[in-house]
């Protein structure tokens, strides 16, 4: 045995102690890491490797696999489709993720809270509900809202034809507004539970000494509520906006990418190249893309975190 | 000492006969023949089975693994080429023919069957055009049993009910405008026109819209001269007016034929059931109407047309070799998968498939069976053939596939004029196929 330093920061802590821990910390994240290398980093690796190839499952690049360094990134500036298909991720993430589950989960977080506070009845069954459209799988959902959308035979146009109003071409007219509806619906529960755990964590004395000081309701929203839950709210919004972009059984579901190209998002089109047209690797320089916007927006985010802190 | 080299020796000797159990069980395993084919209506496993009992007679010591796959068939292509590409491939491949063909022939996936068609007599009931249709780079590679071809259906009740003619043959574009015009006035709850465009419409987009205008139009898809995609010419132009006119400016097609996951199985239902005035489909949508309604009713309900070219200077369909089989290059022993294939093809099961989901025949002495003769939509059907146009069989029509889907949905859906619609496809085309791959004809 040697001899053993007493850590001056730690008294109860030694060099034994720390080597100890170390192997602890090892074994306990091993099995974590070892799927996160298998399930995460070997595809992505394996996807970048792809997308500089010209790996297809029909014709004679199926039998011929070469590399082709960039090409298939080159191909993609001139592909109008793929920047239409950018445009139509954007608006999705931003009306449907950014815009549509961030503040409704936000609302409906607070609104949970002020009803909880008050002693109001009803904020369980309401929160119920919210989860359950998130637990409905991504294509269930799908078809359920184009069943809502149908021309002919949907709820929406029945409900129209009941008030004496005419039918609306809701898939035709306003396709991305659709969708987004769709997915707001479905993934604003995630938010709403990410903030109302957030909200839980506030102490309540914060509360009390801002009535006491003369605080109005919105101002203690204001100056205590939102600054303490921003951190939260980052990782949130780095996590909706994730998951927003790679969403695609959804939209397949309801308006299968069109009209047009109308609801056609970068997921879509790297499935449709990937698996419609068979073009594996350029369907993987279309994700290395998504994946190059989703850092581009995580890294934003941590950037709007750092400055507003 | 020696009781330990005794326990070596007994060791060995289990160990030798082990391994002896396992080579003899592994050498009496029987070969396995595996035949992999789709299909959702359910017509056809009766006649897969019938061909395997045939096989299965003739080759006891064979087993013969049958796997229906119950999906579409894009979904069961996905599907296929990923287990040919992972080397799990069947032996036997049941699928459509025309480019995949070529594509599949390039990429290593498939057998030239020559050999085995020169050997066997009944390859000589198949006429020239048949063979051609499932020939590339001069290597057969498939055997067909029925052939594709397309009509213009339209729902007889609805024609009646707002004063058109009953039979209906249009002479040109305009009639058939005119005749969906009819409808949408007379009958506002009706459909009066469906027409297959973008990606949801899948591979209809393609044969079912896009090639019986742009054909009518007297458009060329590639140029086997030059070996070139020809990516502009008038008739791609009068093809799209075509679109733009039916979708945005006298509203006839619904938008959601854009939309709709599969349009083909809600348009095709709309026909029979008395919601959808016009569509251009398959020919063997008219088993599914003779299924459901029976053979008289259906013939009361859904009447067939030949397409007109734009001003009715000629009458045509769009061909294809059908559903057709293949040998797997994947195949241990091709040979027996050749002859569940042949099996298959036999002159009765031909025939009697076609019949319940009608098809034209592949082999003639099939149409010449006295049950065929008696079933005169399949007559028709065989007649109309004469007048096919086929789509190219080239490796990379599943690009142009999707550019034209994506062409057409531009412009049906209004998000581009034609001209921006072509200007886009043609970069897509260039990009997609090499820009020495592609010309324009003026």
């Amino acid at each position: 045995m040697g001899k053993r330093y007493r850590n001056a920061s730690y008294p109860h802590q030694n060099e034994c102690d720390i080597v100890r821990r170390s192997r602890y910390l090892f074994w306990g994240f091993l099995p974590a890491g070892i799927l996160i290398v298998l399930f995460f980093i070997t595809p992505a690796i394996w996807g970048v490797y792809s997308s500089m190839t010209n790996m297809a499952l029909v014709g004679k690049a199926a039998r011929h696999l070469q590399f082709i360094g960039f090409q298939n990134y080159l191909k993609l500036i001139t592909d109008s489709a793929f920047f239409t298909a950018i445009m139509n991720s954007v608006k999705y993430v931003v009306g449907g993720a950014i815009i549509g589950q961030f503040l409704l989960g936000l609302g409906l977080a607070l609104l949970l809270e002020y009803t909880e506070k008050k002693g109001i009845k009803g904020g369980n069954v309401v929160y119920g509900f919210v989860m359950l459209a998130w637990l409905t799988p991504a294509l269930v959902s799908g078809f359920e809202w184009g069943a809502m959308y149908d021309y002919y035979y949907g709820t929406l146009n029945n409900i129209l034809k009941l008030l004496g109003l005419s039918k609306i071409n809701w898939l035709g007219k306003t396709p991305m507004l659709a969708v987004i509806i769709a997915n707001i619906w479905q993934g604003t529960a995630f938010s709403m539970m990410v903030f109302d755990s957030a909200l839980k964590t506030i102490p309540v004395e914060l509360y009390e000494a801002a009535k006491m000081d003369g605080a109005s309701h919105w101002q203690s929203i204001r100056y205590i509520t939102l600054p303490l839950i921003k951190n939260i709210a980052i990782i949130d919004l780095i996590n909706i906006t994730m998951v927003t972009f790679g969403v695609f059984l959804m939209i397949m579901a309801i308006t299968n990418g069109g009209p047009g190209m109308k609801t056609t998002t970068l997921s879509l089109y790297a499935y449709r190249a990937a698996f419609e047209n068979y073009r594996i690797g350029y369907g993987c320089s279309i994700a290395m893309v998504l994946l190059a916007i989703n850092l581009i927006f995580g890294f934003t985010y941590l950037k709007v975190l750092k400055k507003i802190s | 000492m020696f009781v330990r080299s005794k326990w070596v020796v007994v060791c060995l000797i289990a160990l030798v006969m082990i391994l002896s159990i396992g080579i003899v069980i592994n050498g009496a395993k029987k070969i396995t023949i595996r035949v992999w084919y789709p299909d959702e209506l359910g017509i056809k496993p009766k006649y897969v089975d019938q061909a395997a009992a045939a096989f299965r007679k003739d080759f006891p010591n064979v087993n013969l693994e049958i796997r229906r796959f119950k999906m579409p068939p894009r979904d069961f292509k996905t599907k296929l080429l990923l287990a040919l590409g992972s080397g799990e491939g069947p032996d036997v491949i049941h699928f459509s023919g025309g480019s995949n063909i070529a594509e599949f022939a390039d990429a290593g996936y498939i057998v030239p069957l020559d050999k085995y068609v020169n050997s066997w007599p009944d390859w000589s009931q198949y006429p020239d055009a048949v063979k051609g249709g499932v020939t590339y780079e001069g290597h057969v590679y498939a055997i067909p049993y029925g052939l594709d071809m397309r009509w213009l259906y339209y729902n007889k009740n609805i024609f009646r009910a707002v004063g058109l003619p009953v039979p209906w043959q249009p002479k040109s574009w305009n009639d058939i405008i005119n005749a969906a015009i009819v409808i949408k006035e007379r009958a506002p709850d009706k459909i009066p026109f469906a027409l297959y465009a973008g990606v949801a419409g899948s591979g209809g987009t393609l044969a079912h819209a896009f090639l019986p205008l742009f054909y009518g139009a007297g458009g060329k898809l590639y140029d086997s001269k030059t070996g070139k995609w020809i990516v502009d010419s008038p008739a791609y132009r009068k093809t799209l007016e075509f679109y733009r006119e039916v979708f945005l400016k006298y509203k006839l097609s619904p938008q959601e034929v854009m939309t709709l996951p599969k349009p083909w199985t809600t348009m095709r239902r709309k026909i029979g059931t008395g919601e959808l005035g016009i569509l251009y489909e398959g020919g063997w949508v008219y088993g599914g109407y003779i299924h459901n309604l029976g053979l008289e009713k259906a013939r009361e309900t859904v009447g067939y047309a030949m397409m007109p070219s734009e001003h009715g200077k000629f009458f045509f369909t769009i061909g294809g070799s059908g559903t057709v089989w293949y040998v797997c290059s994947q195949s241990k022993h091709p040979e027996l998968a050749w002859e569940y294939i042949k099996r298959f093809n036999s002159k009765e099961i031909v025939a009697h498939i076609n019949i319940e989901d009608p098809h034209p025949v592949a082999r003639m002495d099939s149409a010449s069976l006295p049950e065929f003769q008696a079933q005169k939509y399949l007559v028709d059907c065989t007649n109309a053939l004469k007048y096919a146009k086929f789509p190219p069989l080239q490796p990379e029509l599943t690009k142009v596939t999707y550019r034209i889907q994506l062409l057409t949905s531009r412009v049906a859906s209004g998000e581009l004029t034609i001209d921006d619609a072509m200007k886009k496809y043609i970069s897509e085309m260039k990009s997609d196929l090499g820009a020495d791959k592609v010309e324009i004809v003026k």
